[in-house]
């Protein structure tokens, strides 16, 4: 017995021993435990695709880029362009052609001087690229360099969304001579706020960048040091923030946000998508009953959107029937509750399109979102008679398939960009991408022309409109927008920026 | 021993071919629309066209094959197309952090399952069925459920190590220990019960032997019986238990590295095989698979150490 407790107590005091060793040197290898003001430890969800200029990646990659480059243009947390790289600009007449004015003290970290020409070079490099943007500069015909300071963009259309591109990685500038040069994905060249320091990265772990000494606007460093620290796991990001390893942080799910709060961390809200169903087959080429608008119209009655944001959104989200963003011009709060849940006038609009027994419609399903949120749907549509059948795919099959024009209708989540022509671009117009089956209407299509080529004005008075028409025909039927949340500690204060997944670099900061 | 080793090397060339083989047929068919994840959502279908002709995904599987192959026999696994990475960087510095967490257990495998196992074999009793017990348990507790019990106490109760994160040894000793010793603890524990109970087994076995008998008749002690002669015996079907653990250990990590956000092979491995990045994954099917054949020659040239009766002519 006595050997027993004597081996027992020699156990443990080794253990205690070698702990307590462990624990004298924890503080060594940390760097997120700052107050601030000298290392930034950010929690990012994204590796970089890539650190080169004309592939960029955006949104949750936008701190990696915006730590290396500058932006020919910068936009304020509230989506309004201001000076960046160029200090003016300027439209001709029939906004075909912008004249950039740009800065003359910015060098880059190779000992290049900033011209015209590495912008010009960056924004033809850019489209040409491998960017999931690149389509951003679609409108872009040429540019070219003035003089030294002086850049020019020769559009070959309007293009009312070009000025806040040339806020994200569309924007971005990086020396001429490094253009195309595959060592930049991993060893980047820019004029940015921070040098990428390829010595202390562990890829795939932990991205590290030193202040840039040289950098043009030191009112934007707030750190001596800036430490993007990747998480895929929710529960190791959780442990993350709780054992005070980040600053700041995306997050990954909703449902870890009390337990980060418990920490000690802010939840900064902001709104960013809207979350629904796409009712992509207005015209019913592959399900005939969505052809008619009652049937479309009883498919949002429907939702009872309250109680989607509860349980699918865990409680993060505000009910809508409109997939314009709060800052667009052409937001009207009125047609957020266009749509409540109503099942009586749903059932007889249903009937009214000689659907009374309803009917079965096929959707995709992917293993990457819980089975319970497709189950979700399908109750609520059963509760009007329509059966879904889903069609299981894979991850990586999941969104070519709806791209591809697949599905009459399915459930996803887009994004709410921050200006009105992008937004109608990406997922209404008749061309764009999210419009799967590029069913349009010519009153649709003619506002968005407006939208594009029209006065400040007529552009918000269209957009109104085309709002409106959306909501009331239910092209879509959107459920909520979910609440985006981003993570900040005690010491860290953090602006949100619309339409974009995590803040800009510079807008966070020590308190 | 030359001829061996060179023989073994052959089936594994062999082996790596067929397992290639095998991998890349599976992400053929297993494989959506690339093009389309790595460019978004947002992009064209005439960026997605120009970047599936770019990355050779409209050609057919056999020159694709072919093509990665030559590619590979001269040492270039291409560029992941996810991070724009070269496979061969992105795998390196990957396999020395798995490869320090999978070694780190198992010499703590070895030690303490070894140690555990002789223990229980030769004091039988209430040791004997504690240490059967403990293994038991040690079998049943998934290794990451150990995991987050060690991060919640030990790091964000008690403090002692970080939760997450990783500190290269080169770095810093004591900062690697502070972010691999949870992890080791995590993996190994159900490694040291299969071992402890092989121990235990063999040992148990061979003291019945008769020439154990002799040996204890011709006035040897106790411990030199056990340590020099019995557990020598004994060793040999362990080490092949432990062989088997040390390549368990590398799909083990795979999810202990998730939970503790540690830069290894793992988070790679399941990001892109999901995502389909084949450059990627044929690195680390190359990487593993030859980390299996080292691990069996090796093991093979220690059985015949222990055993003279297993050397190898």
């Amino acid at each position: 017995m006595f050997k027993w407790k004597r081996a027992a107590v020699a156990a443990a005091a080794a253990a205690a021993l070698a702990l307590t060793g462990c624990a004298g040197g924890s503080g060594d290898g940390g760097s997120g435990d700052s107050a601030g003001g000298g290392t930034l430890t950010w929690g990012v969800i994204a590796q970089p695709t890539t650190l080169a200029a004309e592939g960029a990646n955006w949104a949750n990659e936008s701190p990696y880029i915006q730590a290396v480059y500058d932006t020919l243009l910068r936009a304020t947390p509230e989506g309004e362009v201001e000076p960046g790289l160029a200090t003016e600009w300027e439209y001709n007449e029939d906004k075909t052609v912008l004249t950039l004015t740009l800065r003359d003290d910015v060098t880059f970290t190779n000992g290049d001087t900033l011209t015209a020409a590495d912008a010009a070079a960056s924004l033809l490099a850019f489209k040409a690229g491998n960017s999931p943007n690149a389509s951003n500069l679609i409108n872009l015909a040429d540019a070219k360099a003035v003089d030294d300071t002086t850049l020019e963009l020769t559009l070959s259309a309007p293009d009312p969304a070009m000025l806040t591109f040339l806020t994200q990685n569309s924007g971005v500038v990086a020396p001429a001579s490094s253009a195309g040069d595959e060592a930049t994905a991993t060893n980047p060249v820019g004029s940015g706020p921070y040098v990428y320091n390829a010595g202390e990265t562990v890829a795939g772990s932990s991205y590290v960048f030193d202040k840039n000494p040289d950098y043009w606007n030191p009112d934007d460093q707030h750190y001596d040091k800036l430490v993007l620290q990747y998480y895929a796991d929710p529960t190791s990001l959780l442990n993350a923030v709780q054992g005070g390893q980040v600053n700041v942080t995306n997050i990954i799910d909703t449902s870890s946000v009390d337990q980060m709060k418990s920490a000690g961390f802010t939840a900064n809200e902001f709104a960013l998508n809207w979350w629904g169903f796409m009712l992509s087959d207005r015209e019913g080429k592959l399900a005939p009953p969505l052809a008619k608008v009652e049937v479309r119209q009883a498919i949002n009655y429907a939702l009872d959107k309250e109680a989607l944001v509860k349980t699918v959104g865990n409680g993060y989200g505000t009910p809508t029937s409109q997939i314009f963003p709060t800052f667009s011009p052409s937001y009207d709060e009125s047609l957020d509750d266009y749509y409540t849940y109503d099942l009586d006038k749903a059932k007889e609009l249903m009937a009214d399109a000689g659907y009374a027994d309803g009917f079965e419609i096929t959707m995709p399903r992917a293993a990457a979102i819980p089975e319970a949120h497709w189950t979700l749907y399908a109750d609520q549509l059963a509760q009007i008679g329509i059966t879904v059948n889903y069609q299981e795919l894979q991850a990586t099959e999941f969104i070519p398939s709806i791209i591809g024009g697949e599905f009459p209708m399915t459930w996803f989540t887009l994004q709410q960009d921050p200006t009105d022509y992008q937004l109608a671009s990406f997922q209404i117009s008749g061309a764009s991408t999210w419009n799967v089956l590029h069913q349009t209407t010519p009153e649709v299509e003619a506002w968005i022309k407006t939208i594009q080529t029209g006065t400040e004005d007529e552009a918000a008075e269209a957009g109104q409109a085309l709002n409106k028409y959306l909501v009331e025909n239910a092209w879509f039927a959107p459920m909520y927008r979910p609440t985006s949340i981003f993570m900040s500690d005690a010491n860290t204060q953090v602006e949100t920026q619309v339409g974009n997944a995590v803040p800009y670099l510079w807008n966070v900061q020590p308190k | 021993m030359l001829r061996f080793i060179l023989r073994r090397l052959l089936a594994g060339v062999i082996l790596l071919f067929v397992v290639s083989s095998v991998a890349f047929l599976l992400l053929y068919l297993g494989a959506g629309d690339i093009a389309r994840q790595i460019l978004g959502v947002s992009a064209t279908e005439e960026q997605v066209a120009q970047k599936t002709a770019q990355l050779g995904l409209d050609q057919p599987l056999i020159p694709r094959y072919f093509d990665w192959l030559t590619s590979a026999v001269t040492g270039d696994f291409g560029t992941s197309w996810f991070t724009s990475q070269p496979v061969v960087a992105a795998i390196t510095s990957r396999l020395a952090v798995t490869l320090s967490l999978v070694i780190g257990t198992t010499i703590l495998t070895a030690v303490v399952g070894t140690a555990l196992g002789v223990w229980a074999a030769r004091k039988r009793g209430a040791a004997d069925r504690t240490v059967q017990i403990v293994s038991v348990l040690g079998f049943a507790i998934p290794g990451f459920l150990i995991a987050i019990f060690l991060v919640n106490v030990f790091a964000l109760n008690l403090k002692w190590f970080k939760p997450t994160g990783f500190v290269q040894l080169g770095v810093s000793f004591p900062g690697w220990l502070s972010t691999v010793t949870l992890p080791i603890i995590a993996l190994a524990i159900g490694a040291i019960a299969a071992i402890a109970a092989q121990i235990r087994g063999s040992v148990i076995d061979t003291m019945r032997q008769d020439w154990v008998r002799t040996l204890r008749s011709r006035g040897l002690s106790e411990n030199r019986v056990l340590y020099k002669h019995v557990l020598r015996n004994a060793g040999g079907p362990a080490l092949a238990v432990l062989a088997v653990q040390f390549v368990g250990l590398l799909g083990g990590a795979i999810i202990v590295e998730q939970i503790f956000a540690i830069p290894g092979l793992g988070p790679v491995a399941t990001t892109s095989t999901a995502q389909g990045d084949v450059p990627l994954v044929m690195g680390l099917v190359v990487v593993t698979a030859s980390i299996v054949v080292i691990v069996n020659i090796v093991i093979e040239i220690l059985h015949g150490f222990l055993n003279p009766k297993a050397r190898i002519s």
